[in-house]
């Protein structure tokens, strides 16, 4: 049996392994690559940097454990650069576990800023009822939100009180990993209410995007853990994006190599044939 | 301390999971049973206290809307088929739900999709640089012959064989690079792994 | 009876919500709002009976000692522990978000990346170009992989501009007249199921 078919034949515990080397190595011993940053990203950082200080942004975590590695970086990046630029976070989630993780981000972020709940920024948990709920949010938010995510009155805060209708925000930020998510907000909050929005995605939703962004209905968008390095390297801040690129970039190359030598032993069965 | 078990617990769960890349082990399948246990669990609770409590039972037992008891009765029918004399009533929830929902989603495809995607895809071929004519030309021909591949109700043979072939180009494009970002999503979601066992477990980066 | 008044049920509700969707009348909105409480209440029951299924299924493995019987016990365990934190200690309870942060997260995260390997295994046995169809997507495929991480940067620079542009036109393009293509049909399928001539959701026999 000569190399080529050997190959063929090849245990896929291999290929496991050697793709579990080239993510391990490149964490352990950094390359820091450095990263390039595209339109859709830096849309989103001028964004933010546009609005007036004092600005309401609305972030909306609608993801959940499985899509946590994708998103979470990107969600720390968004919280920090609008803190850094004196934005109120007026915080949400419409799916549960992901209200649960942004709110670890903000506080965390708000410590270090030593912004102040309720003035600054403000969570208001999960909310259910996808686009039935976001309907009603947009008419009214105090149909919909009348308490906080620890149960108490949204109106004892100045921030609850400030925003009463989608028409307060100065931007929608939405980490989505599905549905409900970033196409419920377009829906809801752009066509309706003319709202800017922003979103962040996992890579396998990034595509579908593109035709939002084309249409304007979309203003920016961080695709998936490159989207949060690209941010991160934009607000100077070296997170969990930047460090994991080292090892994309390796593993992507060992997928191209495999891709590759696939189609070398398909060529080499059909000449054999 | 109870921080630390907590990410112990994490990471021998992370390893047991990964334990079935090299073969189907009762470690594998513990950790599965216990996702499947806590997962089930974590939803019921959700579900009761985000939906089924706010919307249906505490408006009806403290705010005296008693006719919150409809809904309820629905929810419970979808019981009916344990008991087999009324087993089609489980139509009825499956029926409210189905109603209420493909009227939302009338409203937002209609609303959201296909009028703003529609005005989009009218761009300027004047006026413009040449290469920005060349792309949009090329969006305005994908979409039609895109649109064309799906149009079923005549033989794809002659030009519209042919826009229909140039409407697979596109798609095949489009599928292709829908396939990178797939892998660079399921590479990430491991990195992820791997930071928290490197970083939060071992502490070593 | 057994078909005509879910159907009067689906007609009803849906077409009640698309009209008072286009009117901002109070009662009108009132009344929607009430019944999409009721739809967000209903809801929750569609995954107490899963759960109800799940334990039943469970028991009666363990009863008639069904090949791998054992684990039943593991996950009606966890599942009883998860509802005991919530309903006894709340849904904000530091037990209950404990076994979410140490057990539900890091299992869902996990399960899904692994994915990762066999996405791997299948780049090596499956992605084959054994028709012009096939290798374009495979070319598109490659080009996108390399040129959205920095090393494609530092191969070429102009890798990160030649993929966005494939994202930015074929793929918008492509992706653009799937949606319509997918809009349509679910437009005509929402219909159908309001209007009563599509009824396969219900399951059942005929009647």
């Amino acid at each position: 049996m000569n190399l080529i078919e050997r190959l063929s034949k090849l245990d896929r515990r291999i290929i496991f392994l050697l793709v579990a080397l080239a993510v391990i190595i490149p964490m352990l011993v950094p390359l820091n690559l450095p990263v390039d940053i595209t339109k859709p990203v830096k849309n989103v950082y001028q964004k933010i940097e546009s609005l007036p200080e004092g600005s309401v942004v609305l972030i909306s975590t609608d993801y959940d454990p499985g899509s946590e590695a994708e998103l979470y970086p990107a969600t720390e990046a968004v919280i920090e650069h609008c803190f850094h630029k004196n934005l109120k976070i007026y915080m949400m989630g419409l799916w549960p576990a992901g209200s649960e993780l942004g709110n670890v981000a903000l506080n965390q972020i708000a410590q270090i800023y030593n912004k102040k709940y309720g003035e600054d920024y403000i969570n208001v948990g999960y909310r259910p009822g996808g686009a039935i709920m976001l309907l009603s949010l947009g008419r009214n938010f105090a149909d919909v939100i009348k308490v906080d995510y620890q149960g108490v009155p949204i109106d004892s805060f100045p921030l609850g009180k400030k925003v009463k209708s989608a028409k307060d925000l100065g931007l929608v930020m939405t980490f989505s990993a599905g549905d409900p998510g970033i196409l419920h907000w377009i829906i809801y909050f752009h066509a309706r209410y003319g709202i800017p929005i922003c979103g962040a995605t996992t890579a396998i939703m990034a595509p579908q995007q593109y035709a939002y962004l084309s249409s304007g209905q979309l203003v920016g968008l961080l695709g998936g853990l490159k989207g949060a390095a690209e941010y991160e390297t934009l607000v100077n801040k070296k997170g969990r994006g930047l460090r994991g690129m080292d090892a994309q970039s390796i593993v992507h190359l060992l997928l191209v190599g495999f891709i590759v030598l696939g189609n070398v032993i398909l060529v080499y069965q059909r000449r054999k044939k | 301390m109870i921080n630390t078990l907590g990410i112990w617990i994490a990471a021998v769960l992370t390893l047991a999971i990964y334990s079935f890349l090299y073969k189907d082990n009762p470690f594998y399948k513990i950790a599965e049973n216990i996702f499947v246990g806590v997962s089930a669990g974590y939803w019921a609770v959700v579900l009761w206290f985000d939906f089924a409590w706010p919307n249906l039972f505490e408006p009806l037992f403290y705010r005296g809307q008693w006719y919150n008891i409809f809904p309820v009765f629905i929810g419970l029918l979808m019981f009916a088929p344990l008991i087999p004399k009324i087993s089609w009533m489980i139509r009825i929830p499956l029926t409210f739900t189905m109603g209420i929902s493909m009227a939302v989603f009338i409203t937002q495809i209609v609303q959201g999709d296909i009028f703003p995607q529609l005005q989009a895809t009218f761009l300027p071929l004047k006026d413009v640089p040449a290469f920005t004519i060349f792309s949009n030309l090329l969006i305005i021909i994908g979409v039609i012959f895109t649109l064309i591949y799906f149009y079923f109700s005549k033989e794809h043979k002659g030009p519209l064989g042919i826009f229909a072939r140039i409407g697979i180009w596109f798609m095949m494009v489009s599928f292709g690079a829908s396939f990178g970002y797939t892998i660079m999503a399921r590479v990430s979601l491991f990195i992820g792994r791997v930071y928290f066992l490197l970083h939060n477990w071992l502490g070593v980066i | 009876m057994k078909t005509i008044i879910p159907l009067i049920i689906v007609f009803a509700c849906g077409f009640y919500m698309l009209i008072t969707f286009f009117i901002p009348a109070r009662f009108a909105q009132a009344s929607s709002q009430t019944l999409q409480n009721w739809y967000l209440g209903v809801i929750a029951f569609f995954v107490f009976i899963g759960i109800f299924n799940l334990i039943r299924i469970n028991v009666d493995k363990i009863q008639r000692r069904l090949r791998d019987w054992q684990y039943s016990f593991i996950l009606l365990f966890f599942l009883g522990v998860m509802l005991g934190a919530g309903f006894i200690g709340g849904r904000d309870s530091r037990i209950f978000l404990y076994f979410f942060e140490n057990f539900q997260v890091p299992l869902g995260a996990t399960m899904f990346s692994l994915l990762a390997f066999f996405v791997a295994s299948a780049s090596f046995r499956a992605f084959r170009a054994k028709t012009p169809e096939a290798t374009l997507l495979l070319i598109a495929a490659v080009v996108v992989m390399i040129g959205r991480i920095p090393i494609g940067y530092l191969i070429w620079h102009g890798f990160p501009d030649l993929v966005e542009w494939i994202m930015q036109v074929p793929n918008t393009a492509a992706k653009r007249g799937i949606l319509f293509g997918i809009d349509l049909g679910l437009i005509s399928m929402a219909l159908r199921v309001l209007l009563g001539i599509e009824r396969s959701y219900m399951g059942g026999a005929r009647e």
